[in-house]
């Protein structure tokens, strides 16, 4: 029974148009017709001039290093792995997670260099704190120069403390960074939080922020249980940088997020000001 | 016309014993077609270098899949540049997959000119078109309905309006019209 019939669900059944199971065109191949199983072949390959006569069209030239090194280090033995075979959004997502990965080796080995610089820093502002100090005691005597003398010390005194402070949050087992990302009134603002959760202190580095009038400061704030907490101010410097320390945080329970607002100098209770920089702690 | 006998099943078998320079040479001789069936079919360049890679990886890993007995090594390729393509079509919304159009509703662009260097494959494809173009109007469209935007037959007489029946009718013509016309030139060339 070779009739039109036939031939439409063949025809079909070669394009792959069907659109599901046409049981008598099955039964019918799996009792084997061969006249049937011939025309279905050929209108199988008529099917394929469609493709024939697409034009041809070439790859960048990338492209075939890439399918090259697909084949794996040993072109010889390595099949391709599944993750070559990702889709590209899925391969975006482990390309981005790849570039996370590199830029938390880049920080962390910047942070090495950055704590080893300090540790460096610490130990000679140690030794200049300990000359300060003999040299004050010489002339503790003398009331010229005291004054200068212990203005000094007190500056080498709170550099030493805030170099200490880098150097226990960087070098901490927990340290995490996190980034701020600027929001509509300084969309080009951007930061990081260097945080230490078990010193409950963090290290902010600022960019791109604008300078501020003299009344204003930019006051840090690090999220507690859904409730801003004062971290401390901080001013820029004239290309809008900025590098300091957060106040002692001891009694938040846990860093949930990170926000920068503009505030009257000195700081605010409560987040008063337009929010410049916001970013959310990695879980 | 005399055609080439497939040069490629050696290549294959290389494939097979994981010879990569064997996989180098067969990119070099297909990546074009494959490429513009999937462009065709995608009507997005990224996506369809995506689909290029992913069939000479599946070929390096599935060589003895080969069977010499069916068909060309090219139209394997392409069944499966086809299939990965239409795959990639059906998750897209409908809205995209109506925006890929048929062959004379977009003109290849200067940039995207046929690159086919082989002179065997040129003959072949002008054969193939020659033989599509001269296809009636409602015929062509409903092929080409079905093999680049990978519509069922439900979904060709939805998008034309027209009957199921007629969709069937102009399906079943048109494949028998194309078998006829390149009987005389199909000597392995088309085997799919």
């Amino acid at each position: 029974m070779h009739n039109e019939r036939y031939e439409e669900l063949l025809a079909l059944h070669a394009l792959g148009a069907l659109g599901g199971v046409e049981p008598e065109l099955e039964q019918h191949l799996e009792e084997g017709c061969e006249i049937c199983e011939k025309l279905l072949g050929e209108l199988r390959q008529s099917a394929a001039l469609l493709a024939f006569s697409v034009p041809a069209l070439r790859p960048r030239p990338e492209l075939r290093a890439q399918v090259l090194a697909a084949l794996g280090p040993a072109r010889i033995d390595a099949p391709a792995t599944e993750a070559q075979l990702l889709p590209r959004r899925t391969r975006w997502w482990l390309a981005a997670a790849a570039a996370a990965v590199l830029l938390f080796i880049a920080d962390h080995t910047r942070l090495t260099v950055q704590r080893d610089r300090l540790q460096g820093e610490l130990a000679g502002t140690r030794s200049r704190l300990v000359v300060a100090e003999g040299e004050a005691a010489r002339r503790a005597q003398t009331s010229a120069g005291a004054a200068d003398l212990a203005a000094r010390l007190r500056s080498a005194e709170a550099d030493l403390a805030r170099r200490d402070l880098r150097v226990r949050v960087l070098e901490s087992d927990d340290i995490r960074m996190l980034f701020l990302g600027g929001q509509d009134p300084q969309p080009g603002a951007r930061a990081k939080v260097f945080w230490s959760e078990t010193a409950k202190r963090g290290i902010v580095v600022a960019a791109n922020l604008q300078p501020l009038p003299a009344d204003r400061q930019y006051q840090l704030w690090v999220f507690d249980q859904g409730k801003p907490v004062d971290a401390g101010v901080f001013d820029v410097d004239t290309a809008g940088r900025a590098l300091v320390e957060s106040r002692d945080l001891a009694g938040i329970t846990a860093a949930q997020n990170f926000a920068v607002t503009v505030e009257p100098r000195g700081g605010m209770p409560q987040p008063t000001g337009p929010i410049v920089l916001v970013g959310t702690p990695a879980a | 016309m005399a055609l080439q006998p497939d040069p490629d099943r050696g290549l294959i078998a290389r494939i097979e014993r994981r010879d990569g320079e064997a996989l180098a040479s067969l990119y070099d001789r297909y990546s074009s077609r494959l490429m513009g069936l999937a462009f065709r079919i995608l009507g997005e360049t990224g996506e369809a270098e995506e689909v290029v890679q992913e069939v000479f990886i599946w070929v390096w890993r599935a060589a003895s899949s080969f069977d010499g007995g069916r068909g060309t090594v090219l139209a394997w390729l392409l069944v499966a540049t086809r299939s990965r393509s239409i795959d990639r079509l059906r998750t897209r919304g409908p809205a995209l997959r109506a925006g890929v159009r048929s062959l004379e509703e977009s003109p290849e662009p200067v940039s995207r000119q046929d690159v086919e260097s082989d002179a065997a494959g040129r003959q072949w494809q002008q054969i193939c078109r020659d033989a599509i173009r001269e296809l009636p109007e409602d015929q062509r469209r409903a092929l080409e309905l079905a093999y680049f935007e990978g519509l069922t037959q439900q979904e060709i007489a939805e998008r034309t309006a027209s009957p199921l029946g007629t969709v069937k009718t102009r399906v079943r013509l048109g494949l028998m019209k194309l078998r006829e016309r390149v009987r005389p030139y199909r000597k392995g060339q088309a085997d799919a």
